[in-house]
């Protein structure tokens, strides 16, 4: 049973580091979602079809489906449920930005079945925030949290983020701190990355040149001064000070019972994501609206990045998958990402499930990887788990080049 | 006697890097209908890929030209391209040795620049008629009064005769090659004499043989004649005379003034040395043309594979390159750190990065080169000389009595105002001033003494920072000199790392030896575990800098829509760290092993 995920492409405006497909409503047609919906409709009835047995968990990302009003939110769900009829014990996800949560959306939303709410935080500190491009303040944020519990969301998950530009320790922990003080459920803590294409990437790698400012003060940014509102670069934090942020936070978590169960997420025991444990573990994924990527016995394919031809290829009957982003995945590829997935999860790739799949025992198949390390303490096999040592999972990126 | 032909005419073109040599030459081709437009790769005469995208001719080439003058007469013009570097600087004197004229030609708004001169001073030497063309006028940035005014003051030429000309949109050509036929004197030469060819290049073609490109001084040559090279009194049969029409065409002799190519199966290019003369074995000729000077490799470095199953497709890289290129020596040698590999001789820096370039580009092999060496001469105890071209070889300090370094005579042409500058250099390079004169009111000639190892490090990017570009530079070898020397090793997590070391001047040890360390820790990328870099001399530890243990290697996010990229993220990266150098557990990056070049004292 796959799992669906459906992608709202709208944002207020969108942040300087994402690199996500989004339109920013500011400098868009308030039509435009109407488009999508009609276009999603369209696609939703299409695919049905690979669904069934139903879907094992529903993620509504984007963008920021909050942007979406109330009647297009009730349209939204109304169809969903329509296609792919959910239980109430499954999980359905809805992501979303403080600032764009009212309460009548709150309760609406859980009203109609949504039972988890992610939450994009990413700081208390409303001058980190503003640097980095977010439109929210931390006081909306704190009203999102009172809103979404009060509506009945038991489930909620709130999205961090570490090395912001100009972000210290300190600045580090009073975010977490306050993050932990609501009790959430979930935690997910990013590390910041600069994804190319985006204008924080600009200001800081611009021109492609590793010589450029924005590279030398990553490597030196702890000997320089950190400049703020006077226009100059904010230093990045370095690679040793990420880390320090990291675990100090795997640290602090631990202590409140939360399992680091991935590398980038945390959750009180029986509260995982279900529907990215899928992704991490394998399963199959519907991916719907412009932008959408699915995965489905091997073969991967993504949704144009376009709101309008994304509706008028489904209305003219026509597939709206971006023809160059289809891949039919090797065997071999499939393995890699098995491994590479999974390794990003505290209870590692699953032997059996490994051996089911794909007809042979991963210690055999990476024979020589494991041999190359035999000496070390990075792998662990215990029981039915082939698992990285939690030591190295956030240098893990050289380790899990072994298996591609 | 029978004089050479008087409608002959030999010339060659000298022109600074990206002032429009080949352009001019490919326009010159055009005119005279010696191939026609479709038949024309873009720039005929740079047919090398490298040298198109470098915009500089390294192997050069020779054209033959007919043109029907105003004054009714066909005649035939040779013109014998140059490449443009110092490296390169006795195959250019030999190259102008067989003209009569040369056109300079200067960019109009760039001006005179320095390559330019040394090659107009080799022009000068030989005697040549200059013409002086002010190319590009068409850009509406041109200034051709202030560059012929530059052409008067730094050359001493007379300007006023320049010629205006655009080789990009055709201005001026025909009057470039009247003048041509007017200025440039017909070649002397009797083809009566006993025969007297100069070599100016040779190429090695699979049938063929070795291919010698000629200009006959005096006699005749053809198919059939018992050729005697002079400086090794080797003969071969002439299998094959012709001209460059512009691909090689056979003719039935070449006479006196003529260039063209002689062919004679020869096995080795060896045997065809630029610069010698072939003269007829059964008629020889009583001495040979002056000038000639056996090619000695003067730099050189280790040539590695990244992969060890490559060595022997290097080795046949290298074979082949050599076939046309006699210059290039190597020989195998190994290396604790890198494995199997060679150790090849070069003219000189351009010449190793060249055939380093050709050598990945062309043949597909993925390389690790050493920093450059010269040959030192280390007296032992035991009496003995050795020569050591390979630093890591140098004998135990116990077992030496005294190094000797080469010294090169140099001599830079500046312009006035950087005298100063370029003192300040040779004095911190270690040279000894010779000699110092006006060539004209605002330019010098310095000469030096300089120890090679100074030049082959970092020498040229100084020369030309310092003196924005302006300075040229020539030298030659003058001999071996004692000198205080000693060897730094560098040690990465403890291990020596032997294609590291390097020999260096006992008084700038200390500072090399630790910029070497602070440089690496830039270099090499951090690993799961923490690598300390130490410099020293003997046993002494003269630096130590640490590479940190790597903390954050991860992507943070990763759900279904990044999957395949991260996959692809993470093959890129493998395929990254497949070119480093894997030396105990560390992985070195290639640039490592020439990071002390990059080194400022």
């Amino acid at each position: 049973m796959p799992s669906l995920y459906v992608h709202v492409p709208f944002c207020l405006q969108k942040c300087d580091y994402c690199g996500f497909y989004s339109h920013s409503l500011n400098n868009s047609s308030p039509d435009l979602i109407s488009v999508y919906l009609e276009g999603l409709e369209i696609e939703m009835a299409k695919r049905q079809k690979d669904t069934p047995q139903g879907v094992s968990s529903l993620f509504i990302g984007g963008g920021t489906p909050t942007v979406l009003s109330e009647r297009q939110l009730e349209g939204l769900l109304g169809m969903i449920q329509r296609y792919f009829p959910m239980n109430p014990e499954v999980e359905q996800t809805m992501e979303g930005n403080p600032g764009t949560i009212t309460m009548e959306k709150a309760r609406l939303i859980r009203d109609l079945g949504i039972n988890r709410f992610s939450l994009g935080i990413q700081s208390f500190d409303d001058d980190l925030l503003c640097g980095v491009g977010r439109v929210h303040t931390a006081a909306q944020a704190r009203e999102a949290i009172a809103r979404l519990r009060s509506a009945g969301f038991e489930n909620l998950n709130l999205d961090l983020m570490f090395g912001l530009p100009g972000q210290g320790l300190r600045a580090w922990q009073a975010s977490l701190e306050e993050a932990l003080s609501y009790s959430p459920e979930h935690l997910s803590l990013y590390g910041l990355m600069l994804e190319e294409g985006t204008p924080l990437f600009e200001q800081y790698e611009g021109g492609n040149d590793t010589n450029t400012k924005g590279a030398y003060l990553r490597k030196q940014s702890f000997q320089l001064e950190q400049k703020g509102k006077d226009g100059c670069l904010k230093t990045l934090p370095s690679e040793d000070q990420q880390a320090e942020m990291h675990e100090w936070a795997v640290r602090r978590l631990g202590l409140e019972g939360y399992r680091n169960y991935e590398t980038s997420n945390f959750a009180l025991p029986g509260y995982e994501c279900r529907h990215n444990l899928g992704y991490w573990r394998g399963a199959d994924y519907l991916g719907m609206g412009p932008g959408g990527v699915s995965c489905l016995n091997r073969v991967r394919w993504k949704n144009i990045e376009d709101v309008c031809a994304y509706k008028n290829l489904l209305s003219e009957g026509k597939s709206p998958i971006d023809e160059t982003g289809q891949e039919v995945l090797s065997l071999q590829e499939c393995m890699a990402e098995r491994m590479i997935l999974g390794l990003r999860l505290e209870a590692g790739v699953h032997l059996k499930e490994f051996e089911i799949d794909f007809g042979t025992d991963l210690r055999d198949i990476y024979r020589s990887v494991l041999e190359r390390y035999k000496d070390t303490d990075i792998f662990i096999v215990e029981g039915d788990y082939f698992r990285l040592n939690p030591r190295y999972s956030f240098v893990a990126n050289s380790i899990l080049q072994e298996f591609v | 006697m029978a004089q050479a032909s008087q409608r002959i005419r030999n010339f060659s073109i000298i022109a600074h890097i990206d002032h429009g040599k080949s352009t001019l030459a490919d326009r010159l081709i055009e005119y005279t209908g010696a191939l026609t437009k479709r038949e024309m790769e873009a720039q005929v005469l740079d047919s090398m890929d490298l040298e198109r995208e470098r915009g500089i001719t390294i192997k050069l080439q020779a054209v033959r030209l007919s043109y029907q003058a105003q004054d009714g007469e066909v005649y035939e013009l040779n013109l014998i391209d140059t490449p443009g570097h110092v490296d390169f600087t006795y195959e250019v004197s030999r190259s102008l040795a067989a003209c009569e004229g040369a056109l300079l030609v200067v960019d109009s708004v760039q001006g005179i620049e320095a390559q330019t001169l040394a090659n107009v001073y080799l022009a000068l030497e030989n005697n040549l008629e200059l013409i002086s063309v002010i190319n590009k006028i068409d850009l509406p940035s041109a200034e051709p009064e202030r560059v012929k005014q530059e052409i008067e003051d730094v050359i001493g030429l007379d300007a006023s005769e320049a010629i205006l000309a655009s080789a990009k949109t055709g201005i001026g050509i025909e009057e470039i090659l009247e003048r041509i036929v007017t200025m440039v004197p017909p070649p002397q030469g009797d083809d009566e004499e006993p025969l007297k060819a100069l070599i100016f290049d040779s190429k090695f073609d699979a049938y063929k043989g070795a291919i010698s490109y000629v200009r006959i001084v005096e006699g005749r040559v053809a198919k059939g004649t018992r050729m005697q090279m002079m400086s090794t009194g080797k003969s071969f049969e002439v299998t094959e005379v012709g001209v460059f029409a512009p691909s090689m065409r056979i003719v039935d002799e070449l006479k006196a003034g003529q260039v063209g190519f002689i062919a004679a199966s020869i096995k080795n290019v060896k045997d065809t040395q630029v610069g010698d003369t072939i003269t007829d074995a059964d008629n020889p000729a009583a001495e040979a043309l002056p000038g000639y000077r056996k090619a000695t490799p003067m730099v050189f470095c280790g040539l590695y594979t990244v992969e060890a199953s490559d060595y022997n497709k290097l080795r046949d890289s290298l074979e082949k390159l050599h076939l046309n290129d006699a210059s290039l020596i190597f020989e195998p040698e190994t290396s604790v750190a890198l494995g199997f590999g060679f150790r090849c001789g070069f003219l000189g820096l351009l010449h190793m990065e060249i055939i380093q370039e050709r050598l990945e580009r062309e043949y597909d092999l993925n390389l690790i080169t050493t920093a450059p060496s010269v040959i030192y001469k280390v007296n032992t105890v035991q009496g003995e000389v050795l020569s050591i071209d390979n630093p890591s070889n140098l004998p135990k300090v116990d077992q030496i009595v005294s190094i000797e370094e080469p010294i090169v005579k140099a001599t830079i042409l500046v312009p006035s105002e950087y005298v100063g500058a370029i003192m300040e250099l040779n004095q911190e390079k270690r040279g000894a001033y010779c000699n110092m004169d006006y060539v004209s009111t605002s330019r010098v000639r310095l000469t030096y003494e300089l120890p090679l190892s100074e030049i082959v490090f970092d020498y040229f990017d100084q020369l030309k920072s310092r003196t924005k570009g302006y300075a040229s530079l020539d030298y030659e070898l003058s001999g071996y000199k004692e000198t205080d020397l000693v060897k730094i090793d560098i040690l990465l997590n403890g291990e020596m790392v032997d294609a590291l070391s390097f020999i260096v001047h006992r008084a700038k040890s200390y500072n090399r030896g630790r910029k070497l360390v602070e440089k690496l820790r830039g270099i090499i990328p951090r690993h799961m575990f923490e690598i300390p870099i130490q410099s020293v001399i003997g046993s002494r530890v003269i630096a130590r800098e640490t590479v940190n243990a790597m903390r954050k290697d991860v992507l943070s996010k990763c759900y279904g829509g990044d999957i395949s990229r991260k996959r692809k993220l993470l093959e890129k990266q493998k395929a990254g760290k497949k070119r480093m150098k894997q030396v105990g557990n560390v992985e070195i990056p290639q640039d490592a092993f020439m990071a002390v070049l990059q080194i400022e004292d």
